[in-house]
């Protein structure tokens, strides 16, 4: 089937046909992908854009409006509120990510640490648990009465304070489950790029006097420093399409929504399509920018 | 010498004492739903008491079964689990093959392509693709979790990179063995990569069945939910009063089960092979 879609896209130039039809076999086997991705991708993408100049509501024919819905979404403070959300989530994220990952997998790839498969097997547990379920009971341990981190901190001589009450605090409990939730999975990242660096820097290392610290400063991180900025960038990717955690743990108005929320909630709950649509124009336009450096980067180095 | 021998096993105790802060920051909050799912409805379970408990009871799982058709959604959270990781393994393995194994025009631009597909996701496209869905009918259907995602581009990737390390010898023996091009697939190269095949296997379970936001937008009936849609419903769905304890213990349904896989999975391979998963 492959074969003959590819085919039927070169009809007319028969030497080109009959190269396409000596390696059906290949086409055949990769041609899944390319019919999903076009189906359920790239036309809803492109798709997107579209419906992004027109007021619709999924029944019926959509009306052309022109920009009015970017006009709309310039004035919008709720817009506002979730893009500003998200860039302080992206930033707090990628930092908060990077670092705490980085710390796991240095010890993780000690040779001092105890009992090296059980810390490796439980570190990896957050990774494991569904985000949606993990938002509810981090719904209960921030609760402003009855949660633990209030308890916690009360009996440390804080204040109590309304978590996901407040606009003000709403953002730290999302963001605490994201990157509790998704850690592990850098740290194996980081983790398999610790084990390809040669233990024969860290000895001659060593043999010259050179602190732990100044190891970890001077071999480590240059080293890793392609990892690393891998990291970064799925962290970031991540983020702009976060919805689980901000959904389940949503705070009073806009204060902790993320930009992917609200194209769910203009989309489906308000069934404001050409607006929502909007919106993901403004999450593909981040996506691709950030894809963009990626390529950009990817070439100048060679592999991550 | 011994004073920096000293030194390096200071490091030593406190890189100890830093993993067991971890494992306790990991561990803690799945610990504590497990507590509080077992407490009687009427027990105190606000900050500090929720870490002791009095009179252990199934009750809270058994108001579960009231509230939501459990065993339903169980079907349904199983199936998409199921057939969406068999399908997605035969056909990412199959893309993958043809990657590694076979020279045609156009392969390296085609795998760039692959590649590249991964930063525009799915979710950007959730608009149209819900109309596209409602179009073929697949609206409160499970094959609508399962088909668009059936060959993924990681998926793809990954597989790709470990099947390069088959040796070319062994696809070319089958070849002059008289092995039809699937036959060398599926009779020679996937038992070789059977453990690429299952850490990708255990990955992609762990996704699908924590997946949420699709299941949520495809699905919208009780009898199609898929249990972590109706576990993230019990909030409401007692009348906005349902008990935490019962609360957690949806949560707890849906965790365990994907904690047990996990650790059977790490019993059934050898250490370090999920780092190996992500190696690419």
């Amino acid at each position: 089937m492959g074969g003959r879609k590819k085919a039927g896209q070169s009809s007319g130039k028969n030497g080109l046909l009959a190269r396409v039809w000596k390696y059906r076999t290949p086409y055949l086997f990769i041609a899944p992908f390319f019919i999903l991705f076009l189906v359920f991708q790239l036309i809803p993408v492109i798709w997107t854009f579209v419906i992004s100049f027109a007021d619709w509501n999924g029944l019926g024919s959509p009306k052309w409006v022109g920009l009015k819905q970017y006009k709309i979404m310039a004035q919008d403070y709720m817009f506002r509120d979730a893009f500003l959300n998200n860039v302080w989530y992206w930033i707090v994220a990628v930092i908060g990510v990077v670092c705490i990952s980085l710390m796991i997998a240095v010890c993780l790839n000690s040779p001092r640490l105890k009992a090296k498969k059980v810390f490796q097997t439980i570190s990896f547990l957050p990774y494991v648990c569904a985000s949606v379920a993990m938002g509810l009971i981090f719904m209960m341990l921030f609760d402003e009465n009855a949660g633990l981190i209030n308890e916690i901190i009360v009996s440390l001589g804080g204040k109590r304070r309304a978590w996901l009450g407040s606009s003000q605090y709403a953002k730290i409990p999302v963001i605490i489950l994201f990157i509790w939730r998704i850690i592990p999975w850098f740290t194996i990242i980081i983790y398999s790029g610790l084990l390809n660096i040669s233990k024969e820097y860290y000895e001659a290392a060593t043999v010259d006097g050179a602190s732990v610290i100044q190891q970890f400063w001077y071999i480590t991180i240059p080293l890793l420093k392609n990892i690393l900025f891998f990291c970064a960038l799925t962290v970031t990717i991540d983020i702009w399409k976060m919805f689980n955690e901000s959904y389940t743990l949503s705070g009073p108005g806009t204060s902790n929504t993320s930009l992917f929320q609200l194209v769910y909630e203009n989309g489906f709950k308000s069934f404001n399509l050409g607006y929502a649509s909007a919106l993901s124009v403004v999450l593909i336009i981040v996506l691709l920018v950030i894809s963009m450096i990626q390529y950009k980067l990817r070439r100048s180095e060679e592999g991550i | 010498m011994s004073r920096n021998r000293n030194r390096i096993q200071g490091h030593g105790l406190i890189v100890n004492i830093f993993m067991l802060l971890v494992v306790a920051v990991c561990l803690f909050p799945v610990l504590w739903m497990c507590f509080i799912s077992v407490k009687s409805v009427g027990e105190k379970i606000s900050g500090f008491s929720a870490l002791t408990i009095e009179h252990p009871t199934m009750a809270n799982f058994g108001r579960l079964f009231e509230l939501i058709p459990v065993w339903t959604n169980l079907f349904n959270s199983g199936f998409t689990t199921i057939f969406g990781t068999i399908t997605t393994l035969f056909f990412c393995a199959l893309a993958g093959f043809a990657f590694a194994k076979y020279r045609f025009p156009g392969r390296a631009k085609l795998f760039a392509f692959v590649v590249a597909t991964m930063a525009i996701s799915a979710e950007a496209g959730a608009i149209p693709l819900c109309v596209i869905m409602r179009k073929m009918n697949l609206i409160n259907s499970l094959w609508s979790l399962v088909i668009p995602r059936v060959a993924t581009a990681v998926g793809i990737f990954y597989l790709t990179q470990y099947i390069k390390d088959v040796p070319d010898e062994l696809v070319e023996a089958a070849r002059v063995d008289g092995c039809r091009e699937f036959g060398i697939f599926w009779r020679v190269v996937c038992p070789v990569i059977k453990p690429a095949l299952a850490s990708w296997a255990s990955l992609t379970m762990i996704a699908r069945w924590n997946d949420y936001f699709w299941p949520l937008l495809f699905l919208n009936k009780n009898s199609k939910y898929t249990l972590m849609v109706s576990v993230s419903m019990l909030p409401v769905s007692d009348g906005l009063a349902t008990p935490w304890q019962v609360i957690l213990a949806g949560c707890t349904l849906v965790i365990l089960p994907a904690i047990i896989l996990y650790l059977l999975m790490q019993l059934m391979q050898k250490a370090g092979s999920f780092a190996g998963a992500v190696k690419g």
